[in-house]
């Protein structure tokens, strides 16, 4: 399962703002590939971010093409456990090519040896942005094949390698979690189409898809202009996890509606 | 990897194993269960660990990986947690047509780790990062 979507899910509930039972949600080594429009894709992501450091008190690596310049004041309102010193959690990197952030990603390991310990989360925002950078443009579709791979089975293989090492040193703090965003321009559909060819190779090796669909049916109950988004959760990592075959887990956290306020904030609503 | 095997390919990897320990060779059953499982990877596989072309290299994180020379001379690199190759067979069979599991590279991986004919190499941190990011698997150092 998605643990650390479905905490954010939780915790930014347009109806039950308090009771939040962190508890019931168990830890899940599955990756997850955030599938939809760019920029509700980062916002997603770093909400993930900031939870996972101020609600969980895990550390978090965030690759981003694109510089964060400041929180979302929503978000400052909405989270209780707030502070510099769990946002110090979250270390922000700039990789500019692909090359970089597989190096970037390369390296994590090297942290195992020292006395800091790894993150527990690595996030990477924008794949779209690193998979068709210069050198993979045009019809070297099988290169961006290629390369989706190389980048996914690096994530891949580096969450499973700092997991066995958080598990040593520090169990709370296991396991090591991927989560990235792609955005499919697979004949203009953002919401991602499963004949694209560079999600379908994401796909072999991200065990949960969250889909964004822009909802563009469902009339505002609210004046004024606002986005609404469909979000579901699907892909081995949920049909194959023996908690979610439990009828009602399983109906609960699978879908979700997202409400983009004008003021940015995000609230998720159960479906 | 696991994960990314079907049950009759591990317990093939398994039954090798088993057998390679006790008499040193792959009966001929074994052999035309391979065959039937990976195709023609089979045996291009198992010449590649009959030549010792698969290294098993770690460094002092913990970190392992494998390295396997191709029949052209060229090093690819090889997860030890999930299959990706960067040889042009696994971008066009596996990854583009869908065609077969594993290239010949991550079967010989296998097959060298169920034998026990893997080379080992100890690398630094340093060394293993440009490994694993792909910045440093064609060169032959
Ligand atoms: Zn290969």
């Amino acid at each position: 399962m998605a643990d650390i979507l479905t905490l954010v899910f939780r915790t930014f509930n347009q109806h039950n703002g308090k009771p939040k039972d962190f508890k019931s949600i168990a830890p899940s080594k599955c990756s997850t590939l955030v599938v939809g429009d760019c920029s509700v894709n980062r916002s997603l992501l770093i909400l993930a971010a900031v939870t996972a450091a101020s609600e969980l008190g895990l550390k978090v690596s965030f690759f981003t093409q694109v510089q964060i310049q400041s929180l979302p004041g929503s978000l400052q309102e909405s989270m209780s456990n707030l502070s510099p010193d769990n946002l110090k959690k979250i270390k922000f990197s700039y990789p500019r090519s692909l090359e970089d952030l597989l190096q970037d990603v390369a390296s994590l390991h090297e942290s195992a040896s020292g006395s800091a310990a790894p993150p527990s989360l690595i996030i990477v925002d924008g794949l779209e942005g690193y998979l068709r950078g210069p050198g993979v443009s045009g019809g070297l579709q099988q290169a961006e094949q290629s390369s989706a791979a190389h980048i996914s089975a690096l994530l891949y293989d580096t969450a499973a390698f700092l997991t066995q090492t958080l598990e040593e040193r520090a169990a709370s703090l296991a396991p090591c979690r991927v989560i990235a965003s792609f955005q499919s321009e697979w004949e203009g559909h953002a919401g991602g189409d499963s004949s694209d060819p560079v999600l379908s190779v994401l796909d072999r090796y991200f065990q949960v898809r969250c889909t964004l669909d822009q909802d563009w049916n469902s009339a505002p109950a609210v004046a004024g202009p606002q986005d609404t988004w469909h979000v579901y959760l699907s892909g081995a990592g949920i049909t194959e996890d023996p908690i979610a075959k439990d009828e009602e887990v399983s109906s609960l956290a699978r879908e979700w509606r997202l409400v983009i306020c004008p003021n940015r904030s995000m609230e998720f609503t159960m479906v | 990897m696991p994960s990314f095997l079907p049950t009759v390919a591990k317990q093939l990897f398994k039954d090798i194993q088993k057998t390679y320990q006790e008499k040193t060779k792959i009966p001929d059953d074994l052999l035309i269960a391979l065959r039937f499982v990976f195709g023609s990877c089979a045996l291009q596989a198992l010449d590649l660990v009959d030549q010792r072309s698969v290294t098993c290299v770690s460094s002092p994180s913990g970190r392992r990986a494998y390295q396997v020379i191709g029949g052209s001379g060229l090093l690819y690199t090889c997860y030890t947690s999930c299959h990706y190759c960067s040889c042009p067979a696994f971008a066009y069979t596996v990854l583009r047509r869908n065609e077969s599991l594993l290239c010949k590279h991550i079967l010989a991986a296998y097959l060298s780790q169920a034998m026990g004919l893997s080379q080992q190499e100890a690398l630094s941190d340093q060394q293993m990062s440009s490994i694993l990011s792909g910045r440093a698997a064609r060169t032959d150092t």
